[in-house]
């Protein structure tokens, strides 16, 4: 059985992207910039089922 | 010895077989599959904990947190030469509040309590600046921005307007650091 650990990168970098919009849309909260939350949150949420694709995709052993 | 190779002795058998039922080594270990299973939970649970900051976001953005503030009369232009200031309190009785008098149609009015360790701030006349005696930190007039001392933030502006020969607050302005 060999494996393929791209699928592994792949959501460590959706998982990444993930802390980094938090910390965006929290950050701007409190500077006020409300739109820039907006985007941040709706970065984030899009990224759920992004994640959710790659290891439907990359889950299977091949 | 011989007599023992019985059912108990073959691992696994087939009945009864509680304890011995792992046939791969490691096979209850975290594998590549359910760490990506974690991994995506992680990223559902990431999505779910930014919707309240949206929601907030969203709720500032439409304009519900605007609060209204009633109009108060601080003092008649007459009795406030220019360089003077008055004290007053706005919104409510316990938040104390400066009018300083800048120029002939120039007022500026800030919540004065020090942005450090809330001490209220007086004007100083002679150095045109708002001082806060307590750990001597200076506010410029002009802005409400801290010049020297320990305060980092602005004071809170409160929106001035010359009506009828005095000067009336209307509001609060929004906190901006």
């Amino acid at each position: 059985m060999k494996r393929s650990y791209r699928g592994v990168i792949m959501l460590c970098v959706v998982l990444f992207l993930n802390v980094v919009c938090t910390q965006y849309a929290v950050n701007h909260y409190f500077h006020q910039k409300y739109e820039l939350v907006l985007i941040f949150a709706v970065l984030n949420i899009i990224l759920f089922p992004i994640a959710l694709s790659i290891y439907k995709k990359e889950g299977k052993s091949k | 010895m011989e007599k023992d190779n019985g059912k108990n002795n073959k691992i696994p058998f087939d009945e009864d077989n509680y304890t011995h039922n792992i046939h791969k080594e490691n096979e209850r270990l975290l594998d590549r599959r359910g760490f990506m299973k974690t991994m995506v939970g992680a990223a559902g649970v990431f999505a779910i904990s930014t919707l309240p900051w949206g929601g907030l976001a969203a709720k500032e953005l439409m304009g519900f947190h605007t609060k209204s503030y009633a109009k108060k009369k601080i003092v008649d232009i007459a009795s406030l030469s220019i360089g003077e200031s008055a004290e007053f309190s706005y919104p409510s009785e316990h938040e104390s509040a400066l009018l300083i008098r800048l120029g002939e149609n120039e007022y500026k009015a800030y919540q004065n309590a020090c942005t450090h360790l809330k001490c209220p701030v007086f004007w100083n006349r002679e150095e045109e600046k708002m001082v806060c005696p307590c750990h001597h930190g200076y506010f410029d007039a002009k802005t409400g921005k801290p010049t020297a001392g320990p305060p980092r933030r602005p004071l809170p502006e409160i929106a001035v307007v010359v009506e009828n020969g005095a000067v009336i607050a209307t509001g609060v302005k929004r906190y901006e650091t």
